[in-house]
């Protein structure tokens, strides 16, 4: 009730829980999302997508469909809105319907579950995602994952990998998938799915055919949890990040899939040591890192790799702040030491 | 122009108060209207012969906002008393506080809120901003508070007057608390109750209305009391209810009770 206008809380790290999910569910290429609420809820998701789809020369339109909610369904209740956008819907060429929920049809109450288990001739599935409860991006990514990990039912294990919740927005998400199926590929592991990137709902189903999971992050932890409780998947709970974290990755990795991995961490350190050394000119110059802007895991990484490059924090004026990328794997190390280089020679 | 509202506990006669004061009212050579704010929409039933007046919401449903004129909402029941019901969604969809909200908007896009006096009657609990609408800036200012020594009708009553007393602390606000009404339900000392109720939270009671057999009679013949029975006891009570809220200046901020204050001052009323 306050009408004070200065915000308490300037904290933007949070982000919109139905974003979070759109993120994932428009990643089925033959499904369509649709979003239970005001048009600009998805309008401006859909920017967002083609915008960060552009950037990765992915150059489609985001199939979001939106029920364009007024203030008149608002004050009637808009589940009738609903049936007919999934009605719509179901007669396009299409495998399945999510549902997203937005804050105003969480407030007054529509039964989105009951609307999504009537009867429309194809699966369609419903993703709590209403922001204002208070969750995050990171909550409707989850929720999303998880809705979606419900399709899939039981199935043989087939071996291969799961890549588990790919930040789909982030410029380097096709660079770091990369990075984690070439780092797997030296233990002879290959990638069963991407759940969830550009993939087509019937591999869902195929889900639990995976003999280890790898999520992209420790907030994923809650999906590898029900993955593993439904399928009995173990999984490693983030992409690697630094030195020594790629090569345990690379060991754990295959210890989980009864391999010895001993020859490829082998291998990796070699290509690390050779990496490192094509950087010595940065030896001895101060930096530090700014730990505003990354995570712990992430400080640690660049200061062990600041530590193999004899880089000394430096406590006079002279000190350099770098960037510190949330740099995955060995390549991730690279692209960080070219932007290090760069920064420090200018 | 006054404008009034009556808010109080479902059930408790707000409709058949706020009916035969409109009613009264009209009979003092004054232009009266009266709105209905309940998605039950039966608040101006008895000013228009039992029927049920098509309401804002079901036209703006039907014919979307652009295709309802002030003509279309407004009807002209007994002694030329002008009734809006502004209706809402089924029960147990939608957001009937938003419905009220668009209401009010719509009518004062068609200039509708005009003539001596504008009676407002509200759904029971002030169960969200839509409800509080009639008591902000440009609408309602007096509020009556319409209970019985009922203890369940005096919570609903306190309630409104934390409703009352939040939006009176907002500085433009001008929405004040005018009185008590007791509609009783013919329980001993409820008189003194409701007088002893009023007091503490800062007011008056400003008309003791008796429970009648005539009010029943009146309602199942589609009349107010006013129509039905003019020269009867129980009109004389509405009457003068409605020459009180016509003198009535004494507004206040109201001061509402702790629960337990409540129900202590209710037991020593039994």
């Amino acid at each position: 009730m306050s009408s004070n206008p200065l915000p308490v809380n300037l904290s933007r790290l949070g982000g919109c829980t139905l974003t979070g999910a759109i993120s994932v569910t428009s990643h089925v290429r033959d499904a369509v999302t649709i979003v239970h609420g005001p048009k600009g809820c998805s309008h401006h998701n859909v920017s967002l997508l083609h915008a960060s789809w552009l950037d990765n020369d992915h150059a489609v339109l985001p199939v979001l469909v939106s029920t364009g909610l007024s203030e008149t369904e608002v004050i009637f209740g808009g589940e009738e809105a609903l049936r007919r956008a999934i009605a719509h819907a179901a007669g396009r060429d299409t495998r399945a319907i999510f549902v997203l929920s937005t804050c105003i049809v969480g407030t007054i109450g529509d039964d989105i579950e009951a609307v999504c288990s009537e009867e429309y001739g194809l699966p369609v599935i419903p993703v709590p995602t209403a922001g204002f409860l208070g969750g995050t991006f990171q909550d409707g990514m989850n929720n999303a994952l998880i809705a979606l990990a419900e399709c899939a039912g039981p199935c043989r294990n087939t071996g291969g990998i799961n890549i588990i919740g790919e930040m789909n927005l982030e410029y380097e998400v096709e660079e770091n998938f990369a990075e984690v199926a070439r780092l797997l590929s030296l233990a002879g592991l290959s990638v069963n799915l991407r759940f969830v990137h550009d993939i087509a709902y019937r591999q869902l189903y195929g889900i639990g055919a995976a003999q280890l999971n790898i999520l992209r992050s420790p907030a994923l932890i809650p999906v590898g949890e029900y993955l593993r409780d439904r399928f009995g998947t173990p999984f490693i709970p983030s992409f690697p990040h630094g030195l020594s974290d790629t090569l345990s990755f690379i060991g754990s990795a295959a210890e989980a899939c009864g391999i010895d991995g001993k020859q490829a961490v082998g291998e990796e350190r070699s290509r690390q040591a050779e990496l490192v050394d094509g950087f010595k000119d940065l030896r001895h110059l101060h930096a530090s890192f700014d730990p505003s802007l990354s995570g712990a895991d992430e400080i640690r990484a660049a200061e062990e790799l600041a530590h193999a490059l004899d880089l000394s924090p430096g406590t006079d004026g002279h000190t350099l702040l770098l960037p510190v990328g949330p740099a995955v794997g060995t390549a991730g190390i690279r692209r960080m030491l070219h932007r290090w280089r760069r920064a420090l020679h200018a | 122009m006054k404008q009034i509202a009556l808010y109080g506990k479902g059930g408790i006669g707000k409709s058949t108060t706020s009916a035969n004061l409109s009613a009264a009212l009209s009979g003092m050579n004054l232009s009266i209207m009266q709105i209905g704010c309940d998605p039950k929409r039966d608040s101006t039933r008895m000013l228009m012969q039992g029927r049920f007046i098509p309401t804002v919401m079901d036209l703006v449903r039907v014919r979307g906002e652009a295709g309802v004129s002030l003509s279309d909402v407004v009807f002209t029941g007994y002694n030329g008393i002008r009734c809006v019901e502004a209706g809402g969604p089924e029960p147990g969809v939608g957001c009937a506080g938003r419905g009220i909200i668009a209401t009010f908007q719509l009518l004062e896009k068609f200039g509708a809120l005009q003539g001596d006096v504008i009676v407002y009657d509200v759904l029971g609990d002030v169960v969200c901003g839509g409800f509080a609408m009639p008591m902000r800036e440009g609408y309602a200012q007096e509020i009556y508070l319409v209970t019985s020594g009922e203890l369940m009708s005096l919570y609903a009553a306190n309630n409104i007057c934390r409703a009352v007393q939040r939006l009176a602390s907002r500085v433009k606000s001008k929405c004040r608390l005018a009185g008590v009404i007791c509609n009783a339900r013919g329980q001993p000392r409820e008189e003194e109750l409701i007088t002893e109720f009023a007091r503490r939270v800062n007011s008056t009671m400003v008309q003791y209305i008796p429970r009648d057999h005539i009010v029943q009679q009146a309602e199942v013949n589609q009349q107010t009391v006013i129509e039905f029975s003019p020269d009867s006891a129980q009109a004389g009570y509405y009457r003068s209810l409605a020459e009180r809220v016509m003198e009535n200046t004494w507004m206040t901020i109201p001061t509402p009770l702790e629960i337990d204050e409540l129900e202590s001052l209710a037991r020593e009323f039994i």
